[in-house]
């Protein structure tokens, strides 16, 4: 029985030594035709979603070989990096990545960059150091995400204004213990620290983010207890933005919110005056200038000037107001950015 | 006759379930045979989640379950980078540190279970929540908006990215396709399957989880056992844990936070009882494996999340069957002869 199993495993063991790699490395052509690039989130989220008609407009537009939206990464690091693997090995020669924790992802861009690939990271920039002090530790080849400090502090002062410059303020997250939740939660201290005092933060709730469930019904304990004693609520995730939105609506609480991201019922709410504003951000402009610059660099038609750079991809406040033409907005400073790429940030050959 | 009481053996149809489905794939898209990107991360991760798997085995072996066997591997994986980063221990010192924090976790957990005889699944259950808090209470405190300790031992990377292919006798050199990560998984692999075939520990364990009552009439200290069982479990998740972070490249508080479900799916695919008494060492190997060439196979054919999950839960219900159909059919043959 155990000389069986050996002569399985033994078996096992020949068919991987003899396997030979059938695309060892990335061997881009010179034109953008020959790339095709991989756009991989941490896994699904509504967020990405905007990843693949940016990815599908840079492809109609430049020519790109093509790209592949996957989102099959779970929200687990070794799984995330299974489902890069999984597209390199189908002959996908260039990547967009969201990593799922900025501290590890260093190490897989640069497993990536080490066998030719082209590498950008988008939506979020590898931890453990300032970004824009040092570049130079970014092993991507550029970071192309929203400053979610900048945007966090945007909200908030604009729901601060709502507020009329004083009050209770709560403020809704992510991931504790992720990098970026930590600067939204310093970018809203910093605006009410800018109100000397007038504007108290109540709360800080992290960890909803998972699912629009847990987000709920943290929203509605929320209101349940302190609903009386808030003045206005500033969510800096997405599921607790739709939650917010969906729970000052049905309390008709004279609570003021700013939202984040373009969920339609946050875009409804902001139409019917149930909140004040969202702000926005820009996941079509990363999918498609993302796109063309990982074409650019894996075509070798352009280098970056400064290698890991990183680049705002830019954040807006919607309300009542403009609604209706954000996205016009959006789409002509993604315009913007791609210049700025092309004519400041990368040297191409001509 | 001889050829049956082969097919008998859940390992050997487990194994050659894998090939045929590893080879299937692979036909489908012969980008399956990539060895930089498939071959190579597929083992690479099979050896880790191969000692989680053994972590768990060593509970199943006496009918207990270990729901923090996850956060066992966080807390060894935070010791260790915590010892990396602020005293500046070598990659041994801080690995092994890391497996004693991984040590003590399974023996507190094993000695709350017989002093207090609430069930493990409950005390496990509780460990796990309380274990979530602690990890991430010291990475929010001591590391601030990294929450990580990102301090890159020499030989880190060595672990993670190099292959059998390192090591030449003379002009002859390994494979490849096989990750320096097995050494570690092989070595776990050996030494579980020596204390449950060899040891009287380990016969004492399998006694204990077959019957309870009996193992203690017949001498054996049964909670002395309890408590072994759940050191050597607290020690391999946090070997386990070691294995994730240097795969991954940093230690956060995410470590360990997607092994629990798949702990279970190695061993009870390779053979190992839930209820306890008779466990399969190489049978987690091989189990574990055979999940990972699922999911990696679906994935190389392009298939999105939905359909890759739902086609992952219908070819493991399929390959759990396996064992049960063999048994209907020989039960068949044997009431016709009859």
């Amino acid at each position: 029985m155990k000389k069986s199993l050996i002569a399985s495993l033994a078996a096992v063991a020949l068919l991987l030594t003899g396997c030979s790699s059938s695309s060892d490395s990335a061997d881009s052509g010179g034109e953008f035709g020959a790339i095709k690039v991989g756009l991989v989130p941490g896994g699904a989220h509504p967020y990405f979603q905007p990843w693949k008609d940016g990815g599908a407009a840079a492809v109609a537009e430049f020519g790109i070989g093509g790209t592949e939206f996957n989102e099959t990464g779970e929200w687990d690091q070794t799984k995330h990096n299974a489902a890069i693997d999984a597209l390199a090995a189908q002959g996908y020669n260039a990547f967009g990545v969201f990593g799922v924790s900025p501290t590890d992802i260093n190490t897989t861009f640069a497993g990536l960059k080490a066998k030719g690939f082209a590498v950008g990271s988008l939506a979020s920039c590898p931890g453990g150091y300032d970004i824009v002090k040092e570049p130079q530790k970014n092993s991507a080849d550029f970071c192309l995400s929203t400053d979610t400090g900048k945007a966090a502090y945007l909200a908030a002062t604009a729901v601060i204004k709502e507020m009329g410059g004083k009050g209770n303020l709560v403020h809704l997250t992510g991931n504790a213990v992720d990098a970026n939740t930590i600067r939204r939660m310093e970018g809203v201290k910093q605006a009410i620290a800018e109100t000397g005092g007038k504007v108290k933060l109540l709360t800080t709730i992290t960890d909803i983010d998972s699912d629009l469930q847990s987000a709920t019904k943290a929203v509605t304990d929320l209101l349940a207890a302190k609903g009386k004693q808030i003045n206005g609520i500033v969510t800096t995730a997405y599921n607790p933005a739709v939650a917010a939105t969906d729970g000052v609506s049905s309390t008709k609480l004279p609570i003021k919110v700013i939202a984040i991201d373009d969920d339609q019922k946050i875009l409804d709410a902001i139409k019917s005056g149930v909140i004040s504003g969202t702000v926005v951000q820009n996941p079509w402009g990363q999918g498609y200038v993302g796109s063309w610059v990982l074409s650019a660099l894996g075509s070798k038609k352009c280098t970056m000037n400064t290698p890991g750079l990183y680049v705002d991809s830019g954040s807006f406040l919607v309300t009542k107001d403009n609604v209706d033409t954000y996205n016009d907005t959006r789409q002509a400073t993604s315009k913007e950015i791609l210049a700025a790429f092309q004519n400041e940030y990368m040297t191409c050959k001509s | 006759m001889k050829f049956k009481k082969i097919f008998n053996d859940q390992r050997v149809v487990l194994t050659l379930l894998t090939i045929a489905l590893f080879i299937f794939f692979g036909l489908r898209n012969y980008a399956f045979f990539n060895v930089d990107f498939v071959i190579y991360p597929l083992l690479r991760d099979g050896a880790t989640l191969t000692v989680i798997g053994l972590a768990q085995l060593c509970v199943l072996s006496i009918g207990h379950l270990n729901l923090a066997v996850g956060r066992m591997a966080a807390v060894s994986a935070l010791v260790a980078g915590a010892s990396y980063q602020y005293w500046g221990l070598t990659l041994v010192q801080g690995a092994i540190l890391g497996v004693l924090a991984g040590a003590l976790l399974g023996a507190i957990t094993g000695w709350i279970i017989v002093k207090s005889q609430v069930n493990a699944f409950i005390v496990t259950l509780a460990m796990d929540f309380a274990l979530l808090g602690l990890v991430t209470f010291i990475y929010v405190t001591f590391t601030g908006a990294t929450a990580a300790f990102t301090t890159k031992p020499a030989g880190m990377d060595y672990w993670r990215s190099k292959s059998l292919a390192d090591f030449c006798l003379g002009p002859i050199c390994g494979p490849k396709a096989l990750p320096m990560m097995l050494i570690p998984a092989i070595f776990c692999l050996i030494l579980v399957s020596f204390m449950f075939s060899k040891t009287r520990i380990g016969r004492e364990l399998l006694s204990t989880g077959s019957n309870l009552r009996a193992a203690k009439l017949s001498g054996i200290p049964v909670e002395n056992r309890v408590m072994t069982a759940h050191i050597f479990s607290g020690t391999l998740a946090g070997i386990g844990g070691l294995m994730l972070a240097y795969t991954n490249g940093s230690f956060t508080a995410a470590i360990g936070s997607q092994v629990m479900l798949p702990s279970f799916l190695g061993p009870v695919l390779g053979g190992t009882l839930l209820a306890g008494g008779a466990v399969a060492v190489l049978g987690t190997f091989i189990g574990t494996m055979m999940t990972l060439v699922i999911r990696q196979g679906l994935s190389v054919q392009g298939i999105g999340l939905e359909t890759l999950n739902i086609a992952l839960g219908l070819v493991l219900l399929l390959a759990l069957s396996v064992g049960q159909i063999q048994k209907m059919f020989t039960s068949t043959k044997l009431r016709e002869k009859k």
